[in-house]
Order: structure tokens, then sequence, then C-alpha cells
């Protein structure tokens, strides 16, 4: 089946479309996903809820632009609804912690052990730091980077999934490049790793 | 070219977007500059967690979560409104016996005292009499006492 045929039989609630679909697509949503939030369970759950919302408004898809641009565009949108809640609740969480009298993590951003030989370890450390990093970054250029990096989208691409210009993206990825050496740099400095 | 310059561009060096002539003076800082090399060689490390984190192995019961989850949503929503055997069968079954039921009991609250068992009858005239009494005992026999 190709894209255009995939569409029609999904709108007539053909199963084996959607499955079709969803095997086609899982991959790179999940991946999508995972870029964005850093963990496989949720990104995984995030996915699901992709794919819930595409077989429930599959209707309202317009054939004018590609499956795979909505398909990431839902999945931007579920991963920073997802980033929201959590935040939210995070926030709860240490205000809990706060009232109960808890001792507040530290964050690792600053706190990692640099004399541990296990490498294991350290590439452990090492993709937390580049995370939180990447964490750090306003919500656009987060998603430009994670399009780019996870997805090796184009800035065409990526353009079309955010509905901006492709000089935007360019800047935004540009920024977000430069803001993620100064966190890592800041790191490097504290020896961290 | 110095050290800070050099941090300020290292993300672009390695990923190899600065113009060539550019590209070439990194390099050779790097050559002879230890503290900027070890940076450089960190930051290429943390670059590349970026290539082993992507296109993670998908869980094979991926679908398979995904139809029970849409399986069990939408049974949530018809449940009550659209299955057939309560639309079409429990349903008027249950206004039926509502409307008789309360087709019987107005009827049984309409009917004439003189249908009814002996048993109202007298408890009837056992109370009439009582209340004719309370007619006659008037307001200022009440206060008076
Ligand atoms: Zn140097």
């Amino acid at each position: 089946m190709n894209e255009s045929e995939i569409i029609q039989k999904l709108k007539q609630g053909n199963e084996k479309a959607f499955r079709e679909l969803v095997e086609k697509y899982q991959g790179m949503v999940v991946n999508t996903c995972f870029g964005m939030v850093h963990n496989t369970e949720d990104s995984e759950d995030i996915a699901q809820e992709v794919f819930i919302e595409v077989y429930r408004s599959i209707e309202n898809f317009r054939a004018d632009s590609k499956l795979s641009t909505w398909l990431y565009r839902i999945a931007v949108n579920r991963s920073l609804n997802f980033i929201r809640d959590n935040k939210r609740k995070k926030w709860a969480q240490s205000i809990e912690d706060v009232l109960k009298g808890k001792k507040v993590q530290l964050n690792k951003f600053e706190s990692g052990n640099s004399q541990n030989p296990d490498s294991k370890l350290e590439d452990k450390q090492r993709a937390e730091m580049l995370h939180q990093a990447i964490d750090s970054l306003s919500e656009n250029q987060r998603i430009a980077f994670t399009l780019n990096k996870y997805e090796d989208l184009s800035y065409k691409e990526i353009s079309e999934v955010m509905e901006l210009t492709v000089s935007s993206v360019e800047s935004l990825i540009h920024r977000a490049k430069i803001n993620l050496q100064k966190k890592l740099f800041k790191c490097y400095k504290k020896k961290c790793i | 070219m110095k050290c800070k310059t050099l941090h300020k561009k290292i993300i672009f060096f390695l990923e190899e977007e600065l113009p060539a002539d550019e590209m070439e003076q990194m390099k050779y800082h790097l050559s002879v500059c230890n503290d900027c090399n070890a940076f450089a060689e960190e930051m290429a490390k943390m670059l590349a967690v970026l290539q082993t984190e992507k296109a993670p192995s998908v869980n094979p019961f991926f679908y398979t979560r995904l139809k029970a989850k849409i399986e069990n949503l939408s049974n949530s929503k018809i449940r009550y409104n659209k299955n057939p055997f309560f639309v079409k069968i429990l349903q008027p079954a249950l206004f039926s016996v509502l409307l008789i039921a309360g087709i019987y009991s107005g009827i049984k609250i309409g009917q004439p005292i003189s249908d009814r068992t002996s048993y109202y009858v007298d408890s009837e005239q056992e109370i009439i009499p009582y209340l004719n009494e309370m007619k006659n005992e008037t307001i200022e026999l009440f206060l008076m006492e």
C-alpha cells in the first residue's frame, strides 16, 4: 500500500491499513519522542497516544501535507505536553519534599563523580548531562534540534513540521548548538565527568 | 587562535560546519594545545551519545498494546450508549416496566374507598368522630386550659 492508499483505507476504518501505518512509523515516532523526553518507557507511551490520536482524527487529515509531517507534529506536541505535565508534577513533588523536610537532591549535572573509572557509568553520565543540556533549551530550539539530530530531518523538513521558515529553523538550530556548547563547557570546567 | 575562540566554536568544528580556513586554524590549535584537545575529545564523546541513542528498538508488542488501548477506549465509550443490546432491548424494557408500574399505582390510588377492604373502612370510621369532636372545641376553650 502506498501512502494515499493507506490514508484512504484508514478513513474507511480498515484495521489492516492502521496496522501497516503503525508498523511503518512506530520507530520514527518512538525515536522522536525519545529525543524529546529521553526515556524509553515514556517515549513508547507517548507514541501510543500519538497513534490513538491518528486513529481518532484521520478524518481531519488533509492530503496537502505528508503523513510523516503530520505524525512528527503530533509526536512533538504530545511530547511537549508530557514534559509540561512532568514539570508540574516534579514541582509539586519538590514542594512536598521541602514540606516534609526531605533533602532536595543535588543536580546531577553539577555533582557527577569525576573519579569513577567505569566507562559505562561515564557514558551514562554523559548521556544524562547531554539530556539536561537539551532540556535547558527553549521549546522551539529543542524541537528543531531533536528532529535534526535524532531523525536526521533537513531544515526544510523541520520547517514543514514546525510551520516556520527554513531560515528560522536554521537560526533555532544554530542557537541550540551554541547553548548546548555553553552548558557542556561549564560542566566540563566543573569536572562533572 | 585563542582558547576562548575555540571553545565558542568547538561544536561547529566537530560537526564540520566551519569554513575551510577556520577548520584548519582549529585543527592547528588542537594539535598544540592539550587543554583544548582534551575538551574537544570530551565534547566529541558527548555528541556521540546522540548517535548511540538514535533509532531505539521498539517493543515487539507495541501494536498489540496499542490495539488493546484503542479497544478499551471505544468499549468504555459505547458501553452505555451505543451497545445494541442495551439500546434496543434493555432500555425499552426498562421504560415499559416503569410505565406499567406507574399506571398500576395510579389506578390503585384513584380507586374509591368503598372498593377497598373493610380494614380501611373501619379505621376511617374511628378517626372521623374524633376529628368531629375537635371541631366542637373552640379556640377560647383551648386557650383557657
Ligand atoms: Zn587552547
